[in-house]
């Protein structure tokens, strides 16, 4: 796995794009230009991978939706990028009738079924058209990546897999096998581009170990056919500079519930859980102080939007950072930048100086040097200056929501919950607080309670709390979910140890920078975050190190190239060292940087997350609430 | 890892074909596929086809002969692959009309893409293609100019070393007449030297032809004195002598 899987999805979009032939390096090519035709899952695969100036590079003229109304462009060869459902395949033959384009490309997301392909073949028949078919793909790339190493299944119709669809009462067979063959496929997808069959490790009793047993068997079924084989060939030479197998964890969300509600301070996660954060994309509206006004009045808010990139430096540096860092980050990026700009501007006056001054002149030579340098970074400076306004834009909208909602006091207390240290301030005073926080933080913070607490309250502390609740205006039905859900857990195995943990408050600042700052942090704790790890990390850590633990000890083991049928005793005696940990039933960005947290402080391990969908905290909550109102 | 299914559906095509043909539902043969085939190729794209050939070509042309345009070969190069400055000049000149005629072509199809009526769908799609062919184009450009600037360079340095080489043969000469100078004065040192000794005695010399002249000049009054006392004595002389010779005339008369 030398390359990202970010990179290999890229690289095979690509090629997909220049008539799956691979491109050349030499840039002074022909131009071919082509144009793009997509469904909504292809839109969500390729936005966070390549721009649109990418993609106009690549010879793309037109990036159009498939179900939009689309007139005939004639002499183009035209690409289509789409999932083989009905209603494509129907567009498809629609376009083949009307002899929109000049050549077709299909390309499908994942592997169409013989019998749809054959729906195809009439249409083309029909229309006469079977020459224009040029070429038929199947891409095998129905996930989304959103960073070197982390992914989700997808984001159109995620209500379709997502949480409450899997744990919900009334749940059909059919429904879940619907379910369980669609993440298989995305699965498959996924290790088919990564060019590695992996080892499977899973628990028992749950969805996720239907999604392995699944997963298993196609990946066995796909290498006995040798020919036909996606995993022999040039991808697996790339995957076999490691002479190891990847492990493929599958965890199921039930193990911990407390994560995704918990509150965060590292600034990706902070975004996600505060903003309007999808695919890297960031919608900011303008004029926030409007919104969280209960009297509001209606201010004129414009809409921005922001892609955070691979490309974006800062980003990729501070992403996991505490918050506070990285406001003083922005702050040094903007002196560095405010220092080179005003290098530049003294060149300038130098050179303007060029004919009254004498003295200038022997300065000249060497200034010459120095502004063909300045003038060459000008456009390196601009963008510096773009994203330095984008950080501070983003970061100063999540600052608002933390002042506003006051969500440093509950980080650090959830932390003392997880961490099972001592409470200086009791729930009760926390819930019945009216100005901290809105009504779904305080629910966030007592399900974190609830969950974490070894024995539950007792009935009258508990009736205190759900009245404290219902005057803050909380709605109480996910409390029921998870009332049940904990009776269950216990049942089952025992509550999930969060680590011993602890925050160390540095004290308030008063102000974090000089008066030039922007970011003015008074009353905000400047907390720091000490490494511990989530129950996930903590089951992948004992896997991968072959530890032994009463948790991981009765995982079952797949190990779809071994013949005959699986075996639970793992062979392998070595500790792995790439790993890809999947969240049944979604996943957030808390849980990630813990994992790329852990990644670091392990030398030479590679770890991948993945989850079925991407909630934060107010969309996990409503998952709940559909759930507990059954 | 991509799956090319294109083999899968062709034969798909055939299992549809002998299906229908079984059922007996005809379509229309594939003969008019092929007359169909050719009714739809617009002009813009056989133009926007032509323009990119022409870019190809100039590129090409340009490729071929970089090297020795540039010359970057050994110190030995051979007589074939040296350019003269004409020729390079010419390439030049060619290169930039070709260009400027690229650049009117593809305004050109521009305008007509904004004249014409059509769909907003295919003029954004021939917009974008006109700016591909004109991205194109600037990379072909740029190649020409990368030759010239190395080119330019190289006759900027060629001019360099000249400069450097008359310079230098110059401050030889100058050397050599410096030399010579001060050959000169070390010599003129020597004359004056002498001459201040000859001075002396060029003053005796002076002093002793005064003298001389002096001496001359009593010698002259004393040769004047003695011619006139010669001619004094000599009129004496004649005078006796006549006396004599008028007194041995008188004796002569008296003794008769």
């Amino acid at each position: 796995m030398a390359a990202s899987v970010r990179e290999k999805q890229a690289v095979a979009l690509k090629r997909m794009l220049n008539f799956n032939t691979p491109p050349l390096k030499n840039t002074t090519t022909e131009p071919v230009w082509k144009v793009l035709i997509y469904d909504r899952f292809g839109q969500d695969i390729i936005s966070p991978l390549l721009s649109v100036k990418e993609l106009r590079d690549m010879g793309i003229t037109l990036h159009l939706l498939l179900h939009s109304d689309r007139d005939p462009i004639p002499d183009v060869p035209t690409v289509y990028f789409i999932m083989p459902t009905e209603e494509n395949i129907d567009r498809i033959c629609q376009d083949l009738r009307n002899q929109l384009y000049e050549s077709y490309y299909l390309n499908f997301i994942s592997a169409i079924s013989r019998s749809k392909l054959e729906d195809i073949a009439s249409a083309a028949l029909a229309a006469n058209a079977v020459s224009q078919v040029t070429k038929v793909f199947d891409q095998y790339l129905n996930f989304i990546t959103l960073e070197d190493d982390m992914f989700i299944l997808c984001h159109q119709n995620k209500e379709v897999i997502s949480y409450h669809a899997i744990n919900r009462a009334d749940i059909q067979d059919t429904d879940m096998e619907s379910i369980m063959d669609s993440i298989v496929d995305s699965l498959f997808c996924f290790f088919v581009t990564l060019g590695a069959v992996p080892i499977i490790r899973c628990p028992r009793g749950n969805a996720a170990e239907m999604v392995a047993v699944k997963l298993d068997k196609k990946l066995r079924e796909n290498l006995r056919d040798a020919r036909n084989s996606l995993f022999t060939g040039d991808s697996l030479s790339a995957g076999q500079f490691s002479f190891q197998r990847p492990l493929f964890v599958l965890a199921d969300r039930n193990v911990d519930l407390a994560t995704p509600l918990h509150h965060t301070w590292t600034y990706q996660a902070l975004i996600h859980d505060v903003l309007d954060f999808h695919l890297n994309r960031v919608t900011l509206e303008e004029g926030l102080g409007a919104e969280l006004q209960t009297g509001a009045r209606p201010k004129k808010k414009s809409r921005k939007m922001y892609d955070l990139t691979g490309a974006d430096k800062f980003w990729q540096k501070h992403k996991g950072s505490p918050f506070p860092e990285v406001a003083e980050s922005v702050q040094e990026e903007l002196d560095s930048y405010r220092a080179q700009e005003d290098e530049v501007k003294r060149l300038k006056s130098i050179m303007g100086l060029e004919g009254e001054d004498e003295g200038a002149i022997s300065m000249l030579s060497d200034n010459t040097a120095k502004l063909t340098s300045a003038v060459s970074s000008l456009p390196e400076l601009l963008e510096k200056k773009r994203l330095i306004d984008l950080h501070t834009n983003v970061a100063t909208a999540v600052l608002d929501h933390i002042k506003s909602r006051k969500l440093d006091v509950y980080f650090e207390f959830e932390e003392k919950l997880m961490g099972k240290s001592t409470l200086d301030k009791s729930l009760l005073d926390v819930i019945s607080d009216p100005d901290a926080g809105m009504p779904e933080d305080k629910m966030r913070l007592f399900l974190i309670f609830y969950i974490t607490a070894q024995q539950p309250p007792s009935e009258l502390d508990f009736e205190q709390y759900k009245k404290a609740l219902l005057d803050a205006g909380c709605d109480l039905s996910p409390l029921n979910y998870i009332r049940q859900w904990k009776a269950f857990t216990k049942i089952a195995s025992t509550p999930a140890n969060y680590g011993g943990s602890g925050v160390k408050p540095m004290g308030l600042f008063s102000r974090v920078m000089n008066t030039g700052s922007q970011f003015v942090m008074e009353g905000v704790k400047n907390l720091v975050l000490k490494q511990h790890n989530l129950p996930v990390t903590r089951i992948l850590d004992n896997l991968m190190e072959m530890k032994s633990h009463p948790e991981t000890d009765d995982y079952r083991y797949f190990d779809p190239k071994m013949r005959g049928s699986e075996s639970s005793i793992p062979r392998n005696k070595n500790p792995f060292q790439e790993a890809i940990v999947f969240v049944v039933g979604g996943g957030n960005y808390i849980e990630y940087q813990n994992l790329v947290d852990y990644t670091k402080s392990k030398q030479g391990k590679k770890v991948i997350y993945g989850c079925s969908e991407l909630f934060n905290a107010a969309q996990f909550i409503k998952q709940l609430s559909q759930l507990g109102q059954k | 890892m991509a799956a090319d299914i294109t083999l899968l559906f062709k034969a798909s095509v055939k299992t549809v074909k002998t299906r229908n043909k079984a059922i007996g539902i005809g379509f229309d043969s594939t003969k008019e596929d092929i007359l169909k085939r050719g009714r739809k190729k617009s002009g813009f794209s056989q133009k926007a086809k032509e323009v990119i050939t022409n870019i190809t070509k100039l590129k090409d042309f340009l490729l071929l002969h970089r090297k020795d345009y540039v010359s970057a070969g050994s110190l030995i190069s051979s007589e074939l692959s040296r350019m003269t400055d004409n020729e390079r000049d010419q390439i030049d000149q060619d290169a930039q009309i070709f260009m400027r005629t690229c650049a009117e072509a593809i305004k050109q199809l521009r305008n007509e893409v904004e004249k014409q009526v059509m769909s907003a769908q295919v003029k954004e799609h021939r917009g974008a293609v006109l700016d591909l062919i004109e991205v194109y184009l600037k990379g072909v450009c740029k190649l020409y100019s990368e030759q010239r600037a190395i080119r330019v360079k190289r006759m900027f340095e060629q001019e360099n070393q000249r400069l450097i080489s008359e310079m230098n043969s110059l401050v030889d000469e100058v050397r050599q007449i410096e030399g010579k100078v001060v050959e000169i004065s070390r010599l003129q040192e020597i004359f004056s030297e002498k001459v201040l000794q000859q001075e002396t005695e060029i003053d005796s010399i002076h002093q002793l032809v005064v003298g001389a002249t002096e001496n001359v000049k009593e010698g002259n009054e004393d040769i004047r004195e003695a011619i006139k006392n010669n001619a004094g004595f000599r009129v004496w002389i004649l005078f006796f002598l006549v006396m004599c010779s008028f007194s041995l005339l008188f004796l002569d008369w008296y003794d008769s």
